[in-house]
């Protein structure tokens, strides 16, 4: 699992690349943690190279939705493959994203 | 101690020590008062009984002189009344007077008004001699009409006289300018009637010796009329009176001269100077008939000068004295304070070290027999440290069916190598969880703990794995004290020259194999068996020990205590110098294989065993898809198995097994009748994850709880999950219909 967060047209893009399974959950959320520093830019995960997302994965989507959120910052997520869509889906996630 | 008991303790020793002060400041000041107050009075008792005596030797230094001339004179007199009836032998008798008479200066009769009526009016013949006593004897007549002495006070005073008188002192104007008096005495004439004064002078400047300074005091004489005779100031002598002199020297020296001194009384008064200086003034007459009355004066200052010296250096000394106690008692504060605060520190060190032995015994297993279910193996072991911690350790576990066990020494004792003994026992753990191999176990703690070993600290470690379904031994020594095995013969087992653990990275260590058959024992130790030393220096030894090991029952336990019997025997009272650690392993009987064991070997299924660790997911997901792609499912498939098992599994990893114990996740897979089937087992704390309440998935982000997904993700991916509690052990079956596609 692969993070690297870069700022592109004034928004934090987070790209995501490879499992995100209870495993890699603990680095890929030291890896975010930079995300909470967003002062009000917008917010974008992009999951083209996401292959496979777990609860622990969706945690961490939730607190970054959360952190942003409580500083007035929208998360968009961007490339998100029909298997991961639909775990979202049965979750609900898709509700509380917003996607691109 | 808290900071209230310390202040308290604090206040209470400076208010203890400032009452120690005072009460010897006071003690002391006190003493010094009271010495001082008895040395004065005696010293004031002294000067009055100095005063006395001065006094009484001047009076008697007058009375001599004084009395000499009155008993001469007084004896002449009818030598005086015979030469009035002889005229012509007056100046002769004069002469003999003179003679005889050394003290007398001069002589005359002065006679009354014309008694010889051809000598005139004034008619007083002298004898003298000139300049005092050392000159040549003169005659004259000395009687004038300018020197009419008919009407002078020592003449009628003389004249009027029952017999001898003293007149009042005078300067000798016309002979010798010394100051004389005179002593007259009235001379008659054949029928008795008395017709003239004799008078002798005496000289007085014998007077100016007797009175003057005296050491710490001056006396005085004066006369009738208070002029005065003697004094230390020269020029008063003769010019000066002493009620003026008193005058000159204060008010109250004068109501003690005027009431008192010229009263002719004897006694003493205090006497201040109107620049508060004072004195004291003792006084007495001179005894006869001169009238004179004489003092002694002494200055406060000067008879005190030396008490008040002494008094001055003791009230130094006294004070040096207490600023030594002030240190002294500071000090003895200081070193006081000093030695709790040594004995809190060692009173709290203390109670760590207790608390880390506590803990460094936690770690080590200490419920024996260890597995009360299982009977093929037991064992039994002990830890002694020699101080409240040691760097001994002993650990073993079962996992997959294999006793996985380890004994070690680390280098040193103490709090040192207690801490890596607790590094070393934690990466036992943690790297035999995923490696079953006694020589890969070795490696990696070698080059976990060379790494981080910054005090070239180093353990002695042997591992080893048993087989319990087969009694195969795998093993590894790293420098340790080889393990002994009592079976049909009680021996040593082989082993290779490793380093300890710790010493230099990526050293290969070497895997021995060896087999236990029912029944024997595997004893292991670390050198504190083997060295413990008597009071002689002498070692126990492995002969001593294979001698005892050869002798006991085959059973752990009595191994065990056996042995420690016999090396406390040995050792008797001698100090414990090392730690000393015992493990005894019975390997009883193989495991019987039961019928789970065998369908993991039967075909179309699966099996995965996973310690408790997250990090161990990505096994699970690669096992998964073995398993998945075994069926034919295709991708999407996978990833909804991979999901729904991560999640099942990790749910297990942090509810079965609480933070900080191990423990294994069996996992097997079974594909029949198109249903795939995932039994998950585990023997953690009883865990049911399907009593949990579903998410609530409509709630916004700021509601939604961080948590609770899992096993709602599990239950929407599989088409069923059941639990059961089944021989202390969680059992989860997952079941999903899958249609195979090839």
């Amino acid at each position: 699992m692969n993070t690297t967060i870069k700022e592109m047209n004034g928004e934090l893009v987070a790209h995501m690349e490879g499992r995100l399974d209870t495993a890699a959950a603990a680095q890929t959320e030291k890896d975010l943690q930079p995300l909470n520093d967003c002062e009000g830019k917008n917010i974008v995960l992009d999951c083209n190279a996401l292959e496979y997302i777990s609860s622990s994965g969706l945690r961490l989507f939730l607190g970054v939705l959360k952190a942003a959120k409580a500083k007035g910052s929208r998360v968009f997520i961007t490339g998100m493959n029909n298997d991961i869509r639909n775990v979202f889906a049965m979750t609900g996630f898709t509700n509380l994203f917003e996607f691109r | 101690m808290s900071n209230k008991t310390s202040s308290w303790l604090k206040s209470l020793q400076t208010r203890s020590s400032l009452a120690i002060l005072i009460t010897a400041a006071v003690l002391l000041e006190g003493t010094a008062a009271i010495q001082y107050i008895f040395a004065r009075n005696g010293i004031r008792n002294e000067v009055r009984q100095r005063a006395r005596t001065e006094l009484q030797v001047r009076n008697l230094e007058i009375q001599n002189v004084v009395s000499d001339v009155e008993t001469a004179v007084n004896n002449l007199q009818w030598l005086l009344d015979w030469a009035v009836s002889h005229p012509d032998s007056i100046y002769s008798t004069l002469q003999l007077i003179i003679h005889n008479n050394p003290i007398i200066t001069g002589c005359a009769i002065a006679f009354e008004p014309g008694y010889f009526p051809d000598k005139g009016r004034w008619y007083e013949p002298f004898v003298g001699r000139e300049n005092g006593t050392s000159g040549k004897i003169v005659r004259r007549q000395i009687g004038t009409a300018e020197h009419d002495y008919h009407t002078m006070t020592w003449y009628t005073d003389g004249l009027t006289s029952k017999g001898g008188h003293w007149t009042e002192p005078y300067v000798d104007d016309a002979g010798s300018k010394m100051m004389v008096c005179s002593y007259t005495l009235p001379v008659h004439d054949a029928t008795g009637r008395v017709v003239g004064v004799f008078c002798s002078d005496v000289s007085l400047e014998w007077l100016a010796d007797l009175f003057g300074h005296h050491g710490n005091a001056f006396t005085l004489l004066a006369s009738r009329s208070g002029r005065l005779l003697a004094c230390p100031d020269k020029t008063q002598v003769m010019t000066t009176t002493i009620q003026e002199m008193a005058a000159k020297h204060s008010d109250s020296m004068i109501g003690v001269v005027n009431a008192n001194m010229l009263a002719g009384d004897s006694g003493d008064a205090e006497i201040k100077t109107d620049d508060g200086e004072k004195s004291y003034i003792y006084y007495s007459p001179v005894e006869g008939g001169t009238g004179w009355t004489m003092a002694v004066v002494f200055s406060d200052r000067e008879i005190y000068r030396g008490l008040r010296q002494v008094g001055f250096n003791l009230t130094l000394l006294i004070l040096l004295g207490l600023g030594l106690l002030v240190f002294i008692i500071f000090r003895t504060i200081r070193s006081i304070k000093k030695l709790q605060d040594a004995n809190a520190e060692k009173e709290r060190m203390g109670s760590e070290l207790r608390i880390a032995s506590g803990i460094q015994m936690g770690m080590l297993p200490k419920t024996f027999p260890p597995y009360p279910d299982r009977d093929e193996v037991t064992m039994y072991g002990t830890l002694v440290p020699a101080k409240e911690v040691g760097g001994d350790l002993y650990d073993f576990y079962i996992r997959d069916e294999k006793l996985f066990f380890c004994i070690g020494d680390v280098s040193g004792k103490g709090v040192p190598a207690s801490l890596v003994m607790a590094v070393t026992r934690s990466l036992f753990r943690t790297v035999s969880t995923h490696e079953g191999s006694p020589e890969r176990i070795m490696k990696q703690m070698n080059n976990a703990m060379s790494e981080m070993n910054e005090s070239s600290m180093f353990v002695t470690l042997f591992v080893g794995v048993l087989d319990l379904r087969n009694g195969q031994a795998l093993y590894c020594n790293a420098g340790h004290n080889p393990p002994v095995l009592a079976g049909a013969e009680t021996r040593f087992i082989q082993q290779d020259a490793n380093i300890p653990v710790g010493l230099m990275p990526d050293w290969d260590y070497t895997l021995q194999e060896g087999r236990m058959e029912a029944g024997d024992i595997l004893f292991l130790y670390t050198d504190g068996l083997t060295e413990a030393e008597n009071a002689e220096h002498g070692q126990f030894g492995e002969e001593r020990m294979m001698e005892r090991l050869r002798t006991l029952e085959r059973k752990p336990r009595a191994i065990i205590e056996g042995t420690t019997e016999a090396v406390h025997a040995f050792v008797g009272g001698a100090e414990q110098s090392d730690d000393l650690t015992m493990v005894a392993i019975q390997f009883v009987h193989p495991i019987v294989n039961t019928a789970p064991d065998a369908n993991k070997t039967a075909p179309g299924t699966k099996h995965l065993t996973l310690g408790n660790d997250v990090q161990q997911v990505p096994q699970l997901a690669a096992f998964v898809e073995e398993v998945a792609e075994g069926i034919g499912a295709d991708a999407s498939t996978t990833m909804n198995l991979n999901l729904a098992m991560e999640e099942a599994v990790v749910n297990i990893m942090n509810y079965a097994y609480p933070e900080g114990t191990t423990g294994d996740i069996d996992i097997d897979a079974d594909y029949r009748d198109d249903t795939l089937t995932f039994v998950i087992c585990d023997s953690g704390t009883p865990f049911d994850p399907t009593g949990n309440d579903e998410p609530d998935t409509t709630l916004s982000a700021e509601e939604r709880p961080i948590g609770g997904l899992g096993i709602f993700l599990v239950q929407q991916l599989m088409d069923s999950v059941a639990y059961k509690r089944k021989d202390n052990k969680n059992i989860l079956t997952l079941k999903k219909k899958i249609t195979q596609t090839k």
